[in-house]
């Protein structure tokens, strides 16, 4: 009897902590997507936390230095989103360069928080092809 | 004469060889009860130490010299060092760590075949021990060997990754958290030990008990040091992320606490059997786990160990090292049952219970948020990583039930509490903590869980207080000596219980060193030009000049600050970016200006450019983060105190000599 009883509050507390858990690791799960990816689906990622990888678009940056103000615009080559974050950029930010931008979208842009560059060297399309090759971006850029 | 890459390899061979012989000849040895093999398998760990000794001597001798015909000289090391770079490089890069670590195996394993006492159980921790260890060397040899020999030698390599130069720090943490894993090696090959020579009893956990507590106490060193290393070099001005690099870590050190408090439950009642076998084994096998997770490269970390060679020899030692001991557990099932049973809730044991199921509920949780991103992916496709929220959200509930257990378990007796007493000594310790968390509230503290940690840091502090004048009132009432006397040989007989409060004055100072520096962190990108001032949180930083420093082996460049409050200069920080040899990596190194308050840290963010008017910098100050790192000292001095021999035991072992010597004289 007594056993019984313990057996099932044990169920029923392992139960309610497996489903905080649960709920509680959904709710701070950070997608990395492309900015293609997030144009499909936007209404998944209302007010929720990203990780947006992409390619500093050429001419896109602007940084003010009296402020700390950095604009510049990520793509894909399928979608592009302007993204501002404040702050100096990082070291060897430059145009043409793989970016993970972490933040949220808001109103269509995007408001970063942290920058991080991911390779040095500039990515260019495949030849023959005005496009990256999106799987290849997303693996080099994850 | 012969290359060193070439002798490394031959000593990693041989010690291969003689672990294999060690294992085949302490089997038979153990099986047929024969001395003469048992001494040979004895002394043979002696010779793996030996000949694993001359591979480590090797490596360090082809990398002090900068030999680069060395494939991990020519991959790791480079000329322009200073000397002590080359000499970590050794674990600067997989194939050294690996190295290192099978060193240090066999470092213990040796010690424990001359040393460990001449029982059943030895031939047996020594076989275990010799497999592991087998395990790691040939691995080395296999996937991993730094001894290749390249045809043509470089002249110069590109020098370890420089995030890895950059602080000394970097020369202590991993070997502080490889002993550390190595330290739980020990408990577990006793505890397979036990099972395969049918012994469950406690003979094994007392015999590995000073192993188990030195081991967790390298754990523990090797973490915080993680963590103060990431403080001072990633220039975010954090010390813990969730990251799983860090987890993993973190995940062994937990079942062993938990173990090392359980056994406890095992020395007085005799209960808990299987329990404790189960915890080494999963504290063993997921320090071995975590070492696939961030080094086969399956999950990404900041880290960034890179997909390494030795991916799937991790990933079927760990299968066969956990299959093999949990079905050697059920096989030995019967054994393993309690006679006793609990007396009741208010006990000593029941409070070493509630505290295991609440480790084991952070090693899940930690393990599920480490591991999650790659059942998503399997599943859904989509690339995720797990937030600290996640982490942050469950732990610290968790860790502040813990800390509730901590400080009532210790004045619970066993088998069952007094309820009036139990009663008596919880109001005092919520009144502790309410009288604490009613000061800290008027002091300007608001938030929920910084005033939550200080409250059950007070009632904790009552709690050793209780413990330490329940010990000592009674025997000064006795025996008509001083408290002082009395507390002064309380603490010196009683090293274990006594080394166990510091431990735990430790954690609650390092409880609230974390709530601190996290809850009430500042965190601000500022822009000075230089020859002016900002101001920062009640400091002055005033931006003098730029400057660059120039060695052999790096480049700095950098801001002078100087930080000054109340009109009075109290610093001068540079923080810099240093670049090491033709590595085109940057790496933005903080500088810190350290007082018992607070830490004002500041780091150059951005590109740094020779003659730019103006200097972008990261501020950050966290309040009483220094406690954390003084928490930490504490819990390892508490651990050294704890195993420091016990007076009596001196005692003992000097009647002894006078006995023998005089025996030699009458002789």
């Amino acid at each position: 009897m007594k056993k019984t009883i313990y057996a099932l509050l044990g169920v029923v507390v392992l139960g309610l902590a497996g489903f905080f858990i649960f709920r509680s690791i959904n709710s701070s799960l950070v997608y990395f997507i492309l900015p293609s990816e997030y144009a499909a689906n936007p209404d998944n990622y209302v007010g929720k936390r990203i990780r947006l990888g992409g390619v500093v678009e050429q001419n896109s940056i602007s940084f003010n230095d009296k402020s700390l103000e950095l604009n510049f615009v990520v793509t894909d080559s399928i979608k592009s989103y302007k993204v501002s974050h404040y702050g100096a950029p990082p070291q060897l930010f430059k145009e043409n360069t793989g970016v993970v931008v972490e933040g949220k979208f808001i109103d269509g842009n995007f408001k970063s928080d942290e920058v991080l560059v991911k390779h040095s060297e500039v990515y260019t399309p495949a030849e023959g092809s005005n496009h990256y090759d999106i799987e290849e971006l997303k693996d080099a850029l994850q | 004469m012969i290359a060193l890459g070439q002798l490394g390899s031959a000593a990693l061979y041989l010690a291969a060889a003689l672990a294999v012989y060690s294992i085949i000849v302490g089997t038979i040895g153990a099986i047929s009860r024969d001395a003469k093999l048992l001494t040979s398998a004895r002394y043979s760990s002696v010779a793996v130490f030996l000949a694993m000794t001359t591979a480590i001597v090797t490596m360090e001798v082809a990398l002090l010299t900068s030999d680069f015909s060395v494939k991990y000289v020519a991959a790791h090391s480079r000329l322009a060092n200073p000397t002590w770079v080359k000499f970590v490089t050794l674990w600067a890069a997989l194939e050294g760590s690996v190295l290192l670590w099978g060193w240090i195996l066999t470092i213990y394993t040796a010690i424990l075949a001359l040393t460990a006492k001449n029982n059943i159980l030895r031939p047996w921790v020594l076989v275990v021990m010799q497999a592991v260890q087998l395990f790691f060397i040939s691995m080395t040899v296999i996937a991993a060997n730094p001894f290749i020999t390249l045809l043509k030698a470089p002249l110069d390599g590109p020098g370890p990754n420089p995030l890895l130069q950059n602080h000394w720090m970097m020369a202590v943490h991993p070997v502080l958290l490889y002993l550390g894993y190595v330290g739980l090696t020990v408990p577990f090959a006793f505890a397979m030990a036990a099972l395969i020579t049918k012994q469950p009893g406690t003979e094994w956990m007392t015999q590995s008990r000073r192993w188990t507590m030195t081991g967790w106490a390298f754990l523990t060193a090797g973490i915080v040091a993680g963590g103060w290393w990431s403080y001072v070099v990633l220039g975010w001005g954090g010390y813990w992320a969730w990251d799983p690099v860090e987890n993993v870590s973190f995940m062994p050190w937990l079942a062993a606490t938990a173990f090392i408090h359980s056994i406890q439950v095992q020395e007085r009642r005799r209960m808990l059997k299987g329990w404790n076998l189960a915890l080494i084994i999963m504290a063993f096998s997921l320090s071995i786990l975590g070492t696939f997770l961030v080094r086969s490269g399956i999950i990404s970390s900041v880290h960034a160990f890179g997909d390494g060679p030795v991916g799937p020899y991790l990933l079927v030692f760990f299968l066969v090292l956990t299959i093999t001991s949990v079905s050697l557990a059920i096989l030995r099932w019967d054994q393993l049952k309690d006679n006793a049973s609990l007396d009741s809730a208010l006990s000593r044991e029941s409070s070493y219970l509630a505290l295991n199921v609440l480790l084991l509920a952070m090693v899940f949780t930690v393990l599920l948020g480490t591991t999650f991103p790659l059942i998503v992916e399997a599943i859904t496709n989509n690339k995720v990583t797990v937030g600290a929220p996640f982490f942050n959200a469950i732990s610290i509930p968790i860790w502040l039930l813990i800390f509730l257990i901590m400080g009532i378990g210790p004045l619970l007796p066993w088998r069952k509490a007094k309820e009036q007493t139990v009663i008596k000594n919880l109001g005092f310790m919520l009144v502790g903590g309410f009288v604490a968390t009613i000061i800290a509230y008027f002091m300007g503290i608001k938030k929920v869980y910084p005033l939550l940690t200080i409250a059950i840091a007070a009632y904790n502090v009552v709690s050793l207080v209780l413990l330490i004048v329940g010990a000592v009132r009674p025997r000064a009432l006795a025996t008509g000596k001083s408290t002082g006397s009395v507390f002064k040989q309380y603490a010196f007989e009683n090293k274990r219980r006594f080394g166990s409060m510091i431990v735990h004055l430790g954690v609650i100072i390092m409880a609230l060193g974390i709530a601190g520096s996290s809850a009430y962190r500042v965190d601000q990108q500022i822009r000075i030009n230089y020859g002016e001032s900002a101001i920062f949180q009640g400091y002055e930083l005033k931006a003098k000049e730029q400057f660059m420093e120039r060695s052999a082996s790096k480049i700095s460049a950098g801001s002078i600050i100087e930080i000054w409050k109340n009109g009075k200069q109290v610093s001068t920080l540079k923080p810099r970016i240093n670049t090491f040899g033709g590595n085109p990596q940057t790496i933005p190194t903080p500088d810190i200006y350290y007082t018992f308050k607070h830490d004002l840290f500041l780091s150059v963010v951005g590109e740094f450019k020779v003659g730019q008017s103006y200097t972008a910098i990261r501020a950050v100050i966290s309040p009483i983060i220094a406690w954390l790192w003084f928490g930490s000292i504490l819990m390892i001095l508490g651990t050294i105190y704890a195993l420091s021999p016990n007076k009596k035991q001196i005692k003992v072992k000097a009647v002894q000599n006078t006995t023998e010597n005089k025996k030699g004289d009458e002789v």
